[in-house]
């Protein structure tokens, strides 16, 4: 890749890019700006202490339940290593379990 | 991510050294956004990303999470609405975080106060309160102190930007290395963010719900819709689960 198509930027890509930068500095704004002066409900706070961890676990459901049992033992390896190590080794075991037991099976 | 300040001193008055204070109680978090930074470069670019967007997207949107679930979620064209409800959701913390600042932001103007959220990150928002908080005790007015928000935000912000861009650059090296089991290290990083977001099992029981509905929402109907369906289903019950 050149310099040239490196340095591009699609205009679709860049209203991806605007709009979320728009709806995280909503969010950033919306606690100081309407709720600054209010309690906020200890049931609201619990639901936001909730909501990012739902968020996530829904984004990587499919490795859940996917088909193919290698991919499914990579991924239990990778949970194991996530509950054990920092973020680096845990990305190089789960990466390489899923080589190694994919090229096995 | 919890990271523990290394500085007890007694925190300082002048606008400079407060900076500079922020900026060294800023480190060890700035080294532990190395790795997350290189991994989400590296990965957009797996995803088509050129060098110059990815910068773009982590300078303006600035908040990580967010950054790996619209990476994790990416087509071509990219599906805005998807997008947005994502980011919104993830982000969804950032109210309650800046509900808990508000009080130490009212006496600088609303437009000093929007700047210094628009850089507001977890780290950011941790160390300011704690800093403002042990300042009050101490007498120190204005107790959160503009000085060092901005040199904890100017490490986090820079090394971010830097670093996620440099994750771009060696993506297209790393990837044709790393491509067999390369998609690994989404679910990867995401179970690390989990575990730092883990409060116990009562507290977690709706990541299991939005887990078991977006697992079968995938199974059953095409499309990315597993994510809204499992993230609002999570969500309900943390709502329900609530009141008992």
């Amino acid at each position: 890749m050149g310099l040239g198509t490196g340095m591009t930027v699609h205009p679709m890509t860049l209203l991806a890019i605007i709009s979320m930068a728009c709806a995280t500095f909503l969010t950033r704004a919306t606690g100081y700006m309407v709720l600054g002066n209010r309690e906020l409900s200890p049931r609201m706070r619990e639901v936001l202490d909730a909501a990012p961890g739902c968020v996530l676990i829904s984004v990587i459901a499919p490795h859940f339940v996917s088909g193919h049992p290698a991919d499914l033992l990579a991924m239990a390896l990778t949970i194991l290593a996530a509950m054990r190590f920092s973020l680096l080794p845990t990305v190089i075991i789960g990466i390489a379990s899923a080589g190694i037991l994919r090229a096995i099976f | 991510m919890i990271h523990k300040s290394p500085d007890n001193a007694i925190p300082t008055v002048g606008r400079s050294s407060d900076a500079l204070r922020g900026l060294r109680n800023a480190v060890p978090i700035m080294i532990g956004f190395v790795p997350f930074a290189l991994v989400l470069g590296a990965q957009a670019s797996a995803k088509g990303f050129t060098l110059a967007e990815v910068p773009l997207l982590t300078g303006l949107n600035f908040a990580g999470g967010s950054e790996f679930a619209a990476i994790g979620l990416w087509t071509s064209p990219p599906h805005l609405l998807l997008l947005v409800g994502v980011t919104l959701l993830v982000n969804s913390r950032h109210v309650l975080m800046g509900a808990a600042l508000a009080p130490y932001l009212r006496r600088f103007s609303r437009h000093r106060a929007l700047v210094m959220l628009a850089f507001m990150c977890d780290e950011t928002w941790a160390l300011a309160l704690a800093d403002a908080k042990k300042r009050k005790t101490v007498g120190i007015e204005p107790a959160l102190s503009l000085g060092y928000y901005a040199g904890v935000s100017a490490g986090l912000y820079l090394t971010w930007v830097i670093f996620t861009g440099l994750g771009a650059a060696l993506g297209p090296i790393l990837g044709d290395v790393t491509r067999y089991g390369f998609d690994m290290a989404f679910p990867a990083v995401f179970l690390v963010l989990l575990r730092g977001m883990w409060a116990g099992f009562r507290r977690s029981r709706p990541w299991l719900v939005s887990l078991v509905v977006a697992g079968l929402t995938y199974l059953l109907i095409p499309g990315a819709w597993y994510v809204p369906a499992g993230a609002l289903s999570g969500i309900v019950s943390a709502w329900v689960w609530a009141r008992a």
